[in-house]
């Protein structure tokens, strides 16, 4: 059995604002909704529910504030059921625009009960492809016009891009009458026409990188994403070349350099698998408007990098901005201190890079000037740093900061999570780095003195004398030393101790920057195979974009 | 992969800005309430946007949070079908759909209309009529509805086809007596050449037949060969159908071969090749699985789908390697999997599960991506829990680097502040030590060992339980651990780890009666009694049981050593040196802590004429526990108090208390629901759904044994084709039954079958290539039909129009 029950959708105060039944009786959202919120969050995404009625599987994923719940009640592929989700998701930001708002929702009901009720026939999910669904939902004279003119936001799916107020609000609504026949390609509508074609390719890399406390790489990896822009009209068939920018090189041809940079490739359907393992190209007719083309993984560290590497290898990373964290500072350890530098040699790289991506997509381009390095604003500068955040999670013992300072940016402390949240603007973030030092205070200090005496080990003469292996972390073990001390000298011991306890752990460090990829990799070309496709006339030839982002959500964490 | 929305919220830095200027700006329609009057009007207006209008407001209603009532507007909207407007038409299905249940007797109304649409000219209007007819749930229709998908079957465009196979579902749903009809329609619809219509019709067959196997013999390889290029959720269904019936039907077959061999000694076979009779051990054979070439045309198709999208279709995938060939195709499933630890948080998660359990059954494939299983402060516990099963099941298989970094690691996040984190990791290191070799698993233990000085009591408890396990398994490597672990006694506070300890040193109480510190930690022990926490107590009662037991073991022992001896020798004498080896072990343990050792042995020896110090101190600490506030302790004072009354028989006492512990294996946490098929929710669920799993879990049938499988001639197209019975006939026959019976009614089939088997596999290839060539101009000539159709289209509508004109009248 996998055919889906029903789903709700929650607005971001958990209000109801969609409930639809495909089969069956499944248990009412008032019901699921407590159950649901008793676990702590982040919650779950598969919970079973045992005490409803039916005992109920409940599948939850959260997507732009809006919280979708699919309950079932047998035995279900719950991989299917949140890609579901997820897809349901997506088609519905096709219609209504991203991001997807519960005033949305709210506003177009006859649209969404459509979306809903076509992509699942009865429950069993049959329509995956949110393009080729505008072929079937009836959106009625003017609806999205309507819509996408109040709204004051730009084009539909693509909001604030490159595609500005040309892409989807030109495009005359859809009849079915006009689509009778449907598409040959399952994922596109049919009869697309745009005024104005238009191709734009968006690379971005996500960054997760763990840092040892000696400054070694442990992991790095750049998980990468190609979001593709196509509004062309007929039947296009594009290919599409990478290249790694040097990397990977003695690997044969350049297919075989591609594959041995971008890692464990996942596709859109619409990609020919033959073409990218016989030649390492993506050859593909696109659905129509914005989707994503591609997924892959850049392992930054290499293949085979040694276990054994120093702080050296922190540094080829080639990481815009760096973070270091030292603990235990102040006359009596209860400091810690973050320095975020600008590795030396990445600062003028990832420039270098930036510019030569620039220069490779002027080059390329069927016309001088086609492709436009879509760096935010319209900037012709290389990479913009932006959005630079330091996060520093603290135990729970921690009562309050009492003294922050921040060399440059704003630091604030957020109790609620834990942590200290430090923002630097990137104009203040220069070579010599920036430093925030900050003052723990732990739990009042009635109980300390009792806590101090109960505290645990004083000082042993332990001697296991199995070989230790030497750790990498150098300073760990460095006060269970020998020693009966006694007096202030004691008491300032037991409190550094104390101290120790308040202390960080890891930092993390977010960012983003436009007109850089950690990978390296660059679009090459883009070209649109005339004798293939159909509907487009040879004298058409798109506008075409590329644009690099490299973003780290709390992606770079250094521990200490 | 990501899906496009999240990729977007990436790309738009100012995401939350755009949040909030939208929700100011908002869409604001014109969706003030209207009087139901006005919206009744509003549907009987002859112009397309007020109707329109009007059923917009109608679904808005309906959907609304609370539901408003809508079923007053049954007949005005109804009447609206009779408009021309296409535009309205899908809302009207919809409502239709939401509302016939609620009021069957006007649904009926709107049959006649829809059945009109079903000869529509439009495949589109055509699909939509079918679909919709099929939702209605007044099971009155069901035979119209039936018949309406017998139409559908044979329509000449895929999208109607679609409509009708999906509907298939429906109509079982609706009326469960259609069932041997629609099998027939799904029998048809899997061999249909468009790929979603078959897509769409393994669906509808896993939903309304999934153990009518016989209907798949036909269609198998066309569907292997199909299975590439249909949608996601047709894909999916086809995994799962697959993946049962390759275990029913193609019975497992191992051969024992020469084991593969190093590239030296196969080197040195090609240059001794010449040289007959080299000898041959046992050990070089080895038992490799033989598949089917009917089997491997479909693990052989799967696996482009390794690049899919969907991270269901890659563990579908996965399962169907995991379960069918593991040794020959598991690892190209492995790369994919460990993609999808880059999904979206709630997909992770499940993702993981899955990993685990793969990796619980092959743990070396997921070696070389140790580095994607390091865990980030920033996740969910759900996730770190998931990661650190993962590490600690490679750990054996890893280098010695590599096994260094995961031990690292785990003393990190032991450290942290997470005390679930610092628990599971404890936990972890223990595993990992327990599953290696004995330098590693020694390496492990200091590391544990050194958690014991650690200020956090949570840690120290659990590192103490993890140590006393490997201390259980090999207890005669950890005599002198012990010794230093009695010495941390003095120190230790955690209420936990000093009963660890107290326990353990009990256990090796009867270790080296000659040099046992046992009695001695239990006199120092006993001065602090008062203070100590009630699991310490209990320890500490249970260690002076052990101890008093040894002793009077040894004494027993003695006295009956002399007794044969005959020798009246001094018996006390001798003993007193044995059991009081603590003026030689007491350097350990520091002075200040027992500055009053003197007067214990003076008074030792003061006692020593009519007691022994062990006796003395057990009947103390018996006294002790007579008045400790807990009744359990108390009875289990009184209970060791019965069973040591008598000094001479310690027998049923050695049975109670000195009793070989079994060795305590800590498995890995995912071992519980190892039963449970890769895939299933019940897996994720785990054993809060119990044994059985969640409520229609099925669980991976057995192979099938060999000769109980059904022919492999049914999968030839043309055969299948020949034995087609319909399927009232045979209602519930399996397919090995059908089998029997047709061996039965041809007895020159038998010999037949036998030569089939024998088949080589050349042969076996030979006559794939053929097929495929037929495939290919088949697939040519489908083509041209498919240009064709479109042309053929309004040619045949009249006739079909004509059809369903003559299934009215009827």
């Amino acid at each position: 059995m996998s055919a889906i029950e029903a789903l709700y959708i929650f607005d971001e105060h958990n209000n109801l604002i969609l409930n639809h039944t495909y089969i069956g009786r499944p248990p009412p959202p008032s019901t699921l909704l407590p159950l649901y919120l008793q676990h702590a969050s982040p919650r779950p995404s598969l919970i079973y529910l045992p005490t409803t009625n039916p005992p109920t599987l409940l599948y939850s994923m959260i997507q732009d504030n809006l919280l979708f719940f699919s309950p079932l009640s047998s035995d279900t592929e719950p991989l299917l059921v949140l890609e579901f989700l997820h897809r349901v998701a997506d088609a519905l930001e096709e219609f209504l625009g991203s991001p997807l708002l519960a005033s949305k929702i709210t506003a177009n009901y006859d649209v969404v009960a459509q979306v809903i009720a076509e992509i699942a026939d009865g429950g069993v999910p049959c329509q995956g492809e949110a393009n080729a669904l505008r072929d079937v939902v009836e959106t009625g004279p003017g609806v999205l016009n309507n819509l996408l003119g109040k709204v004051g936001l730009p084009g539909g799916s693509a909001p604030g891009l490159q595609g500005g107020p040309s892409g989807r609000l030109h495009t005359p609504p859809l009849r079915p009458a006009e689509t009778a026949q449907g598409s040959a390609v399952p994922w596109r509508r049919s009869n697309v026409r745009h005024t104005s074609n238009e191709l734009y390719v968006d690379l971005v890399e996500t960054l997760s990188v763990t840092l040892a406390p000696s400054g070694r790489p442990l992991s790095a990896f750049a998980y990468g994403s190609i979001a593709f822009t196509s509004k062309v009209s007929g039947v296009p068939d594009l290919l599409l070349s990478l290249s790694t920018g040097g990397k990977g090189g003695g690997m044969g041809n350049r297919g075989d350099q591609l594959r041995s940079v971008i890692e464990r490739v996942v596709f859109h359907p619409c990609v020919r698998l033959n073409r990218w393992n016989s030649d390492g190209v993506l050859s593909f007719v696109p659905p129509d408007g914005r989707f994503a083309l591609c997924g892959y993984e850049v392992d930054l560290l290499g293949p085979d990098a040694p276990l054994t590497a120093g702080k050296t290898a922190a540094n080829n990373l080639n990481l815009p901005a760096m973070v270091e964290i030292t603990t235990g500072l102040g006359s009596s350890g209860s400091d810690f201190e973050v320095r975020m530098t600008q590795p030396s040699s990445s600062s003028s790289r990832a420039g270098s890079a930036a510019a030569a991506s620039l220069q490779s997509n002027l080059g390329s381009g069927s016309r001088p000037g086609s492709f436009r390095a879509g760096s935010g604003g319209g900037e012709s500068k290389g990479s913009a740093l932006e959005n630079l955040t330091v996060r520093v999670p603290l135990p729970a013992g921690v009562r309050n900061i009492s003294d922050m300072r921040p060399s440059k940016g704003e630091a604030h402390w957020n109790p609620a999570d834990g942590s200290v949240e430090w923002k630097v603007p990137s104009k203040d973030f220069g070579p010599a780095g920036v430093v925030l030092r900050c003052t723990v205070q732990g739990p009042l200090s009635d109980a300390d003195e009792a806590g101090g005496m109960l505290n645990g080990v004083t000082a042993t003469t332990y001697d296991y004398t199995d070989d230790e292996p030497a750790t990498y972390q150098s300073q760990h073990d460095s006060d269970s030393t020998a020693g009966g001390t006694n007096g202030a000298q004691d008491n300032s011991r037991t409190r550094a101790q104390k101290n120790r306890a308040l202390m960080p752990t890891s930092t993390t460090l977010s960012f983003s920057i436009k007109g850089w990829l950690a990978s390296g990799l660059k679009v090459e070309s883009l070209l649109v195979d005339t004798k293939k496709s159909r509907g487009l006339g040879p004298e058409v030839k798109p506008y075409k974009g590329v644009k690099y982002l490299t973003v780290s959500r709390d992606g770079i964490e250094v521990r200490c | 992969m990501e899906s496009i929305s999240r990729i977007s919220s990436l790309l738009e830095t100012a995401r939350d800005l755009t949040l909030e200027a939208a929700r100011d700006a908002g869409p604001r329609k014109s969706t003030r309430p209207l009087p139901a009057q006005q919206i009744k009007k509003l549907l009987d207006s002859r112009t397309e946007r007020e109707v329109l209008d009007g059923l917009r407001r109608v679904i808005a209603m309906q959907y609304a949070n609370p539901p408003q009532p809508t079923l007053t507007f049954f007949p005005a909207v109804l009447k609206t079908l009779s408009n021309p407007y296409p535009s309205t038409r899908p809302l009207v299905y919809n409502y239709l759909i939401h509302h016939a249940e609620a009021d069957p007797d006007t649904a009926l109304l709107s049959i006649n209309t829809i059945q009109k649409s079903l000869s529509d000219s439009n495949p589109r209007v055509r699909a939509m009529a079918l679909k919709t007819m099929a939702g209605i749930r007044v099971p009155v229709i069901s035979q119209i509805v039936s018949l309406a998908i017998k139409k559908g079957v044979s329509d000449l465009s895929p999208i109607v086809r679609k409509a009708a196979a999906l509907a298939c579902v429906k109509c079982v749903r609706l009326d469960a007596s259609t069932k041997p009809q629609v099998e027939e329609y799904i029998a048809t619809l899997l061999t249909d050449k468009q790929y979603y219509v078959a897509g769409a019709a393994v669906q509808a067959f896993m939903e309304v037949c999934p153990d009518r196997l016989d209907l798949v013999h036909p269609a198998y390889r066309k569907l292997c060969r199909m299975i590439a290029d249909m949608d996601e959720w047709g894909q999916l269904a086809l995994l799962r159908l697959m993946t049962v019936y390759a275990r029913r039907c193609f019975p497992r077959r191992t051969k024992t071969v020469k084991r593969a061999q190093t590239r030296e000694a196969k080197a040195k076979d090609f240059y001794e090749d010449l040289e007959p009779g080299a000898e041959e051990s046992e050990a070089e054979y080895d038992e490799i699985e033989q598949i089917e070439p009917d089997l491997a045309l479909f693990l052989k198709a799967v696996q482009p789908l390794l690049q899919s999208r969907n991270s269901a279709v890659i563990v579908s995938v996965a399962r169907a390697y995991l379960y069918l060939s593991p040794t020959n195709y598991l690892h190209h499933a492995v790369g994919p999997l460990i993609a999808l630890l880059r999904s979206p948080q709630d997909i992770q998660q499940v993702a993981l599960c899955n990993i685990v359990q793969v990796c619980l059954c092959n743990p070396q494939h997921f070696v070389p991506y140790y580095r994607h299983f390091l865990i980030h402060s920033t996740e969910a516990s759900q996730i770190w829990r998931l990661k650190l099963e993962v590490l600690t099941l490679i750990f054996p298989f890893c280098g010695k680097d590599v096994q260094h970094l995961i031990l690292a690691e785990l003393e990190h996040f032991s450290h942290g502040h997470n005390v679930d984190l610092v628990r599971e990791s404890v936990r972890a290191i223990g595993r990992c030590a327990q599953s290696s070799d004995a330098a590693t698993s020694r390496r492990c233990l200091s590391l544990l060992l050194k958690q014991i000085h650690s200020p956090d009591q949570h840690l120290v408890g659990e590192a103490m339980e993890v140590v006393r396990h490997l201390i259980q398994r090999s207890p005669d490597e950890h005599r002198k651990t012990v010794v230093r672990l009695a010495k941390n006694l003095d120190s230790l506070t955690s209420p936990t780890a000093r009963a660890s300890i107290v326990w353990l040193v009990g256990e090796f109480a009867g270790y080296e009666p000659d040099d046992n510190i046992a009695a001695d930690v239990l006199r120092i022990l006993v001065r602090g009694y008062a203070d100590e926490d009630d699991q310490v107590r209990a320890q500490i009662v249970l260690l002076a049981a052990k101890v008093y037991l040894h002793y009077l073991n040894a004494k027993n022992g003695k006295q009956k050593a002399i007794d044969a001896l005959d020798g009246p020798d001094d018996g006390e004498k001798r003993d007193k040196e044995v059991m009081s080896p603590t003026e030689d072990d007491d350097e350990g343990f520091r002075e200040d802590a027992f500055g009053h050792s003197g007067p214990i042995q003076q008074a030792e020896q003061q006692l020593e004429e009519q007691q022994h110090a062990i006796e003395l101190l057990y009947q103390h600490t018996m006294l002790l526990a007579r008045y400790t506030p807990s009744y359990d302790l108390r009875d289990r004072a009184r209970l060791f108090r019965a069973l040591l009354s008598v000094p001479s028989s310690t027998e049923l006492a050695s049975l109670l208390l000195l009793a070989p512990k079994p060795v305590p294996q800590a498995p890995s946490p995912s071992e519980s629901r190892k039963n449970f098929a890769l895939g299933s929710a019940s897996l994720v669920v785990g054993a809060e759904a119990g044994i059985s799993g969640v409520k229609g879990y099925e669980p991976i049938p057995d192979w099938v044994l060999e000769g109980r499988e059904p022919d492999a001639k049914l999968r030839d197209d043309g055969d299948g084709k020949a034995e087609y019975v319909p399927a009232s006939q045979r209602a519930a026959v399996s397919a090995g039954q059908m089998l029997d019976e047709a061996l039965q009614a041809d007895p020159g089939y038998k010999s037949n079958g036998g030569v089939k088997k024998e088949k080589t596999l050349d042969d076996w290839l030979d006559e794939e290539e053929e097929e495929t060539s037929s495939k290919d101009s088949e697939e040519r000539s489908g083509d041209e039909e498919g240009d064709r159709e479109t042309e053929e289209e309004s040619e045949y509508e009249t006739d079909s129009e004509e059809d369903e004109k003559a299934g009215l009248v009827r």
